[in-house]
């Protein structure tokens, strides 16, 4: 999966989610602020981002989230220390 | 007592047969049942297959979108019937001291809806899955607390839950706060959303629902002969119950009063009502005691449809009135929504007053061939103008929990 990939994927998600058009959601958007996303749905959040990924996001990494861009970094992270095929 | 009288200045309600006082109240005076084949789930393998389920609601109407996301079924009622309350209410809430407004909902089960759909998650996904806000949103005082951050009102905010009578509790116990001088105005009411699979198997499991499947419309039939058990309802009405003198100095239409409210406990079996209707009886002469009446006009039964519920509550009738019982109406507007269990009670509020302002008693719609134990004027079939000036409203819950509330016309 390429970078944009997860980043179109991401967005996705939000979008579906929180009911918002995928245009308004850039990677500098705030979750909180810009899309009004409180402690209780980042949580909800990471459990369909984690579904979708199949991964486990750790809480610790939850907390540091504050823009959309965030997730995504966090994602290619995770994907490059993957094993390749 | 203080002196301290309350009067109802808004109603609001979401039930099968309508949603709104209109419409609600329409259906009632026409006999109009909303009983249907429950689609909320799938019902295959169920005994019973029919329930009074709310069509056509859209809580975003009443509510923020945001909010409606994040809240239960059961908390979609109370906000959707506080706020058409508060409306019909006029009360301008920026002018008041929102330290002296109050929320007491009555509620049975809570947030069942997202209780069972987490549990469900969290067996298929893992308990770490389980959504954060599953805790508030399952809270039964979820209800209470939802309408009063909705609207600022930081006077006592409860939940009472004593099963079918929780409605009726909570209306007695927000009359009590007014009358002993804790708070001006009351936002109360019942509210439930029991039309899950796992609750709605529990009751099942019972054997006390109607399995008149394949007649919806005419499987409540309260005191009938061929009744075989209740139909599962649900819904919620919220009422703006407020002191006397508040209501008048700021110039609100009274739409009834509250007269009389008592509740008791049979201490006798969790499930099984006193066959002999003591309990009953009880409750009833001491809400009539409490409003300093010894007759009314009309009486609102509890009346579900089950066996034994409608032979007691007609002892108890008798046992109140004596001879006189057979001259007063009795009616159940659960004949045309079913039982929704924690709201009942308050739904059948909203038919009280308006029976009082419309001088009309609703009818128990279904009611062909009463009972040889039914023998008194259940206003079978067809509801009629009659000159009503006080209205008895009982509501009796499983643990035995007993409620009975007086209300009486405008004046």
């Amino acid at each position: 999966m390429t970078n944009l990939e997860i980043e179109q994927k991401v967005k996705e998600i939000l979008s579906k989610k929180l009911d918002v058009e995928p245009g308004k959601i850039a990677l500098e958007t705030r979750l909180a602020e810009d899309l009004g996303v409180d402690s209780f749905g980042a949580v909800e959040l990471m459990f369909e981002i984690e579904e979708a990924f199949g991964l486990k996001i750790p809480d610790s990494e939850i907390e540091h989230v504050r823009r959309v861009g965030d997730i995504v970094t966090y994602l290619q992270g995770w994907l490059e220390k993957q094993p390749k095929v | 007592m203080s002196g301290r009288r309350a009067v109802i200045t808004g109603l609001g309600v979401v039930a099968c047969n309508g949603i709104g006082v209109d419409e609600f109240w329409q259906a009632n005076r026409e006999g109009r049942s909303g009983i249907s084949a429950i689609d909320a789930f799938d019902t295959t393998g169920f005994a019973s297959t029919i329930g009074g389920q709310v069509r056509g609601f859209d809580p975003a109407r009443y509510m923020p979108a945001d909010t409606a996301k994040r809240v239960d079924r059961f908390v979609h009622f109370g906000l959707a019937g506080a706020d058409m309350a508060l409306a019909q209410s006029k009360l301008n809430v920026a002018a008041e001291d929102t330290e002296r407004i109050g929320v007491i909902i009555g509620s049975g089960l809570g947030g069942l809806l997202f209780h069972e759909e987490q549990m469900v998650a969290a067996f298929d996904r893992g308990l770490h899955r389980i959504n954060p806000s599953a805790v508030p949103r399952i809270s039964p005082n979820a209800v209470a607390s939802q309408i009063g951050i909705r609207y600022g009102f930081k006077g006592p905010n409860l939940v009472i839950s004593t099963a079918c009578a929780s409605g009726a509790n909570a209306i007695g116990e927000a009359f009590r706060k007014i009358q002993h001088g804790e708070v001006d105005v009351c936002i109360t009411g019942g509210v439930e959303a029991p039309l899950t699979p796992f609750n709605f198997a529990a009751y099942c499991s019972m054997r006390i629902l109607s399995k008149n499947n394949g007649h919806p419309a005419e499987a409540s039939r309260p005191f009938d002969a061929a009744r075989d058990g209740f139909v599962m309802g649900e819904g919620g009405a919220v009422l703006v119950l407020e002191e006397r003198e508040h209501a008048l100095k700021r110039g609100a239409v009274i739409l009834a009063e509250l007269t009389g409210y008592a509740s008791n406990s049979g201490a006798h079996h969790m499930v099984i009502p006193d066959a002999q209707g003591t309990d009953g009886a009880r409750v009833m002469a001491a809400a009539m005691r409490d409003a300093q009446i010894s007759r009314v006009d009309y009486i609102n039964a509890h009346a579900t449809s089950t066996k034994a519920n409608d032979a007691a509550e007609t002892k108890a009738i008798k046992i109140v009135f004596g001879a006189d019982a057979k001259n007063i109406p009795v009616s159940s507007t659960k004949s045309m929504i079913g039982h929704s269990l924690g709201a009942a009670g308050a739904i059948e509020a909203v038919a009280c007053v308006q029976a009082l302002r419309e001088q009309f008693i609703p009818p128990t719609i279904n009611l062909t061939h009463p009972d040889l134990e039914c023998d008194l004027d259940y206003v079978a079939l067809k509801g009629r103008s009659a000159n009503i000036k006080t209205v008895l409203s009982n509501s009796f819950g499983f643990g035995n929990c007993n409620v009975a509330l007086v209300f009486a016309a405008a004046q």
